[in-house]
């Protein structure tokens, strides 16, 4: 089925349900996968198997199984890797098959590639480029939502830097006879180093689940001692806000990011609001609440299930958590946006968790943004490691045009992210920054 | 009747390479030009060569090309730039006399087969149903042909500045070509305006060269052709450099109002990397002193071309500042120097071919593409005449990839995305440098050429001897295995600080970086220079090639899958108004380079190839 590319993307959405799904389509996918699970049972037979990354380490059992070409979905050879329905794995999954030659599929790609073998027939040719649209579409606000302000201004001073240093590099090789200042060149080195060590903390961050994006934000309201920081450390599984039994305790606001689903929330934990604020401090604490529930998404009310209280800030799109559940007598069920949960037990969490996802609208754009942030971190990492390409050979007294190669990759990579750059572009920086021409 | 195969209007550089391809070729040529003496002229300063351009007229000359091999029996001055940073930005840039350069040119074309050459104005284009028929003199003679190229650089509506003085022409003392300008601009092609410009020329004997700092060239003198005999290369001279400082600029700021480009009066756009003295002294006013070469106009010429002051002021100015510059006190102006505005045909009016998108036949090259240089020219002279005769004989177009050639590069970047300065070569525009080499366009090109029938026997030869040493060479690099403690062994140690731990191929140990290949046990049959440098690129690369044919590849589909020329692009599904309007505009060939447009999204590129699919399976 020629040279297609050898794509990979989750064909489950992440973090939903107990088993999810990686789909790898293309030349390369036998081998990757072989490379990662040892021998395949033979084509369509499911084998039980470790799947191991290069260094050897086992990330996940499960199972996989081969589609022989041209009896698969796409018409290509496609491999399924079914594993623990865990963000964390299906990411790692992922990221050691693009270490192995697969690319990140990009939307709609599995579809395209299936119309192109004709396994689709023409009357479907369509709708899937309405499919390619509406999915590109989700992926453009996907990949800008992927991307919390920090970051992307992060990355912008990375290559703000990165296109200073190809400046220099390329101005030496393109006008050796014009008197750019060649110590420039020797400060080079250092800087680079400077932007490797970043992007290697930004990884980490990365890596630690620091959120790339500003995605949705959750404010957690209610009358004082209600549970609301409870409820947040329950969330979190984390002891993040100081609980205690005295009203008005927290009057900071306290934020942790949860994963849900593969997508992370932004939980705010908020000062109680009560009628009668005691001091100044306090009513501090109660004008950011406010703030908090104006730019969130949505809002929780948390209310003490034992003592319902009047609560009269405007709260926008909002569900009510009846806290202390355990504590109630007799029957109790959920209604539309009212939810009967217990932080001490922890019963309950989990309907919420779902009614937030539908609420949220999650559900369509997740898996690009998965998707989009995988991108993201990739693109980030070959960044790096061409940028560390670029030192090695600067230390080693390599000739200036592999010095440049490898920075011209880490800016490609770099520039995927957030703005590509052309060849132009780059010219354009030489002659503003140095006086070329005879 | 006069009938021709191709008609080629022009005998600048774009011309000269497009007849020559043509008469190689074998179809039946005319050239025409104003002045057949001033055939192979140099207008800029006679150098060829240099970053980027060198390796564009290495390429003109793979495809069996005039203008290095003129270069050689015209160089008087030689320098391997770059050599310390790598071999696929080491460029040669040769001095030339122009004198020679222009013979050279002129004996080469008087010895072509198929080729008549005749002076005349082209005045007119007969077109008809958009297919060029015929081109008229202003003699009122009608010249047929259905294969037509236009080289006629910047003699389009040309006006030329000294100071606030204004003159019309294309070259100090030549007409322009207002007439067919004229008619030209009634084809509905986009004109674009474009400015550059030149230094005063010095008199030799006027300049104190005890005050300047000799440049001599390199030895061993390199040669610029594959084909050239070191013997062919005349006598070498010096170069001579000097500067300009303080009392210079002051000059400048004192007559800025004079300058044509500050009073407002010149309107087009220079090009970035090659501006006047006023543009230099204004822009990096922190700069106390510029550079400027003195180069020799010939071995037997009284003129000196100064690089690096090229200025319109007016002559009193330019006598002012020429005095202010150490060694030049009492140098005299023989011309004085000026900007040119000219006009230009937006290069995106063209297929890859070099054929224009809406008249058949009607060929452009050289600067009337928006381009600068005579490298630039060349190189799109040579693709337009092996175009054109390909048309002529009924052949599909012959196209140079983005990764096979710089000349792949230029006609990409130019009908791809057209071009708002004068659009000059530089590597960085090359995202595949370090596979397009100066020392491998032969191997690159030749072959190619050869299967046109541009080749001569000579390159031919040259050619395979080259790539059938290259080829034994590698074989028993990888098979040589040196062991340690040998004197071998202890001999790459001495030179190169090499250790050798265990038995290891010389092919393994020329990817060191400090191993070169003369640090080697060599083989029984000497290899040629240039194959060295093919060898070591190769080997010590091997990896960042590798790398980036993986990309090339990738693309390659792309590249392969074409787009009809007559698609309607509104019949794309899912395409947005504003991607349709871009690719209705440009009409790329391929999948490939309509992703290369501005704004073409990968998903645009995922509905355009869905689309061609269900087209070709309605069809078929």
């Amino acid at each position: 089925m020629g040279k297609n590319r050898t794509i990979i993307a989750p064909a489950t959405v992440p973090g939903r349900g107990g088993v999810s799904i990686i789909r790898m389509s293309g030349e390369l996918s036998k081998s990757i996968a072989e490379g990662m699970c040892g021998e395949l049972a033979e084509a369509w037979r499911f084998k039980r198997c470790s799947i191991k990354s290069r260094g050897g380490s086992k990330i996940d059992d499960g199972m996989v199984v081969f589609f022989k070409s041209p009896n698969s979905y796409t018409g290509d050879d496609v491999v399924e890797f079914h594993c623990h329905g865990n963000p964390t794995i299906v990411n790692l999954v992922v990221e050691e098959a693009v270490n192995r030659g697969a690319v990140v599929a990009e939307p709609g790609e599995f579809t395209k590639t299936a119309f192109l073998n004709e396994k689709i027939d023409l009357v479907q040719a369509e709708s899937v480029a309405d499919l390619i649209n509406a999915q590109s579409k989700t992926a453009v606000v996907a990949a800008n939502s992927s991307l919390s302000g920090q970051f992307s201004e992060q990355i912008n001073w990375l290559l703000d830097g990165i296109v200073k240093a190809r400046v220099v590099v390329e101005a030496n090789i393109d006008f050796p006879e014009e008197e750019v200042d060649g110590s420039v060149l020797e400060s080079v080195k250092e800087e680079l180093q400077g932007f490797h060590a970043e992007i290697n903390k930004l990884l980490s961050r990365v890596k630690e689940g620091v959120k790339l994006r500003d995605g949705y934000s959750v404010a957690i309201v209610g009358p004082p001692n209600a549970g609301k920081s409870s409820l947040l450390n329950l969330l979190a599984r984390e002891d993040l806000a100081i609980t205690s039994e005295v009203p008005g305790t927290t009057r900071d606001l306290v934020k942790t990011s949860v994963n849900v689903g593969g997508v992370l929330i932004e939980f705010v934990d908020t000062a109680g609001v009560r009628h009668n604020p005691e001091g100044p401090i306090e009513e501090e604490g109660i004008q950011r609440s406010k703030e908090a529930i104006k730019k969130s998404n949505l809002s929780l009310l948390v209310q003490d299930a034992t003592s319902i209280q009047g609560f009269d800030v405007g709260l926008g799109d909002s569900l009510t958590v009846l806290n202390k559940s355990d504590l109630l007598e007799g029957e109790f069920s959920n209604e539309d946006n009212i939810f009967y949960l217990s932080c001490s037990t922890g019963e309950g969490v989990e309907e919420l968790l779902r009614a937030l996802i539908l609420r949220l609208g999650i559900d369509e754009g997740e898996e690009t943004v998965f998707l989009s942030r995988q991108r993201h971190e990739i693109s980030l990492r070959s960044g790096g490691l061409f940028l560390e390409e670029a030192i090695m050979s600067l230390g080693e007294g390599q000739v200036l045009e592999l010095v440049a190669e490898s920075l011209r990759s880490s800016h490609a990579a770099l520039g995927d992210i957030i703005r590509p750059m052309s060849a132009d572009d780059l010219l354009g920086e030489i002659f503003s920054e140095f006086c070329i021409g005879k | 009747m006069d009938k021709y195969d191709v008609i080629v209007i022009g005998g600048g550089h774009a011309g000269i390479e497009a007849a020559d391809a043509c008469s190689r070729f074998g179809v039946n040529t005319l050239l025409i030009t104003h002045d057949k003496t001033k055939i192979g002229e140099m207008s800029c300063n006679p150098a060829i060569g240099g970053i980027g351009k060198s390796h564009l007229a290495k390429e003109v000359d793979a495809l069996g090309g005039l203008m290095a091999r003129a270069t050689d029996k015209a160089g008087i001055h030689y320098r391997v730039l770059n050599s310390t940073k790598g071999q696929a930005v080491r460029a040669t840039r040769v001095q030339t006399d122009r004198e020679l350069y222009k013979n050279a040119i002129q004996n080469f074309l008087s010895s072509s087969a198929n080729l008549t050459i005749k002076e005349g104005s082209v005045v007119d284009l007969d077109i008809d149903d958009s297919i060029i028929q015929s081109v008229i003199t202003e003699k009122g003679e009608r010249l047929f042909s259905n294969s037509v190229i236009l080289t006629t650089g910047t003699f389009l509506g040309g006006v030329m500045h000294t100071g606030l003085e204004q003159s019309s022409g294309g070259r100090m003392g030549d007409p322009s070509s207002d007439k067919l300008a004229q008619k030209l601009r009634g084809l509905n092609l986009k004109v674009g305006r474009l400015k550059t410009g030149t230094p005063p020329r010095l008199n030799k004997y006027s300049i104190d060269w005890s005050l300047l700092s000799p440049q001599p060239g390199d030895t061993p003198t390199p040669l610029l052709s594959y084909t050239s005999l070191a013997s062919e290369r005349p006598e070498q001279l010096n170069c001579y450099m000097t500067r300009t400082n303080q009392t210079t600029h002051q000059v400048i700021l004192n007559h800025l109002d004079e300058s044509p480009m500050y009073s407002g009066v010149i309107e087009g756009v220079g090009p970035r990397y090659c501006p006047s003295i006023e543009d230099k002294v204004m822009r990096f006013s922190e700069r106390d002193s510029h550079q400027i070469f003195a180069e020799p106009e010939g071995l037997n010429s009284d003129l000196i071309y100064p690089n690096g002051i090229s200025t319109s002021l007016p002559l009193r100015a330019q006598e002012e500042l020429i005095k202010s510059i150490k060694g030049f006190e009492n140098a005299k102006i023989v011309r004085p120097g000026y900007a040119i505005e000219y006009d230009f045909f937006d290069p995106t009016g063209l297929k890859h071919s070099l054929e224009t998108k809406t008249i058949s036949g009607l060929f452009f090259a050289g600067q009337i593409n928006g381009t600068t240089g005579y490298e630039e020219a060349a190189a799109q002279g040579i693709m337009a005449g092996i175009n054109a005769s390909l048309r002529a004989t009924n052949q599909e177009a012959f196209e140079l990839q983005r990764d096979e050639a710089y000349i792949g590069v230029l006609i990409d970047d130019l009908v791809s995305l057209g071009t708002k300065e004068p659009y000059r070569m530089f590597t960085s525009r090359a995202e595949y440098r370090l596979i397009l080499r100066e020392d491998n366009a032969d191997m690159r090109l030749t072959e190619k050429g050869r299967k046109l029938g541009i080749v001569s026997d000579l390159l031919w030869k040259k050619y395979q001897d080259k790539r059938d040493a290259t080829t034994q060479e590698i074989l028993r690099l990888k098979k040589y295995k040196l062991n340690p403690n040998t004197p071998e062994a202890k001999k790459i140690k001495e030179q190169t600080g090499e250790c050798i731990s265990k038995n290891i191929s010389l092919f393994e140990m020329l990817k060191r970086p400090k191993v070169l290949h003369s640090h080697l046990p060599q083989g029984k049959i000497p290899l040629a220079l240039n194959a060295v440098d093919e060898i070591e690129a190769s080997v010590k690369y091997e990896g960042y090639i590798k790398r980036q044919k993986i990309d090339i590849e990738r693309l390659q589909r792309n590249e392969n899958t074409p787009i009809p020329q007559h698609i309607d692009y509104e019949k794309v599904v899912g395409l947005s108004n504003e991607v349709k309007q871009k690719l209705s505009e440009a009409r790329p060939g391929s999948l490939a380079r309509a992703s290369r447009l501005p704004g073409v999204t990968p998903a645009a590129i995922s509905l355009l190839m869905i689309y061609l699919k269900k087209e070709r399976q309605a069809v078929g």
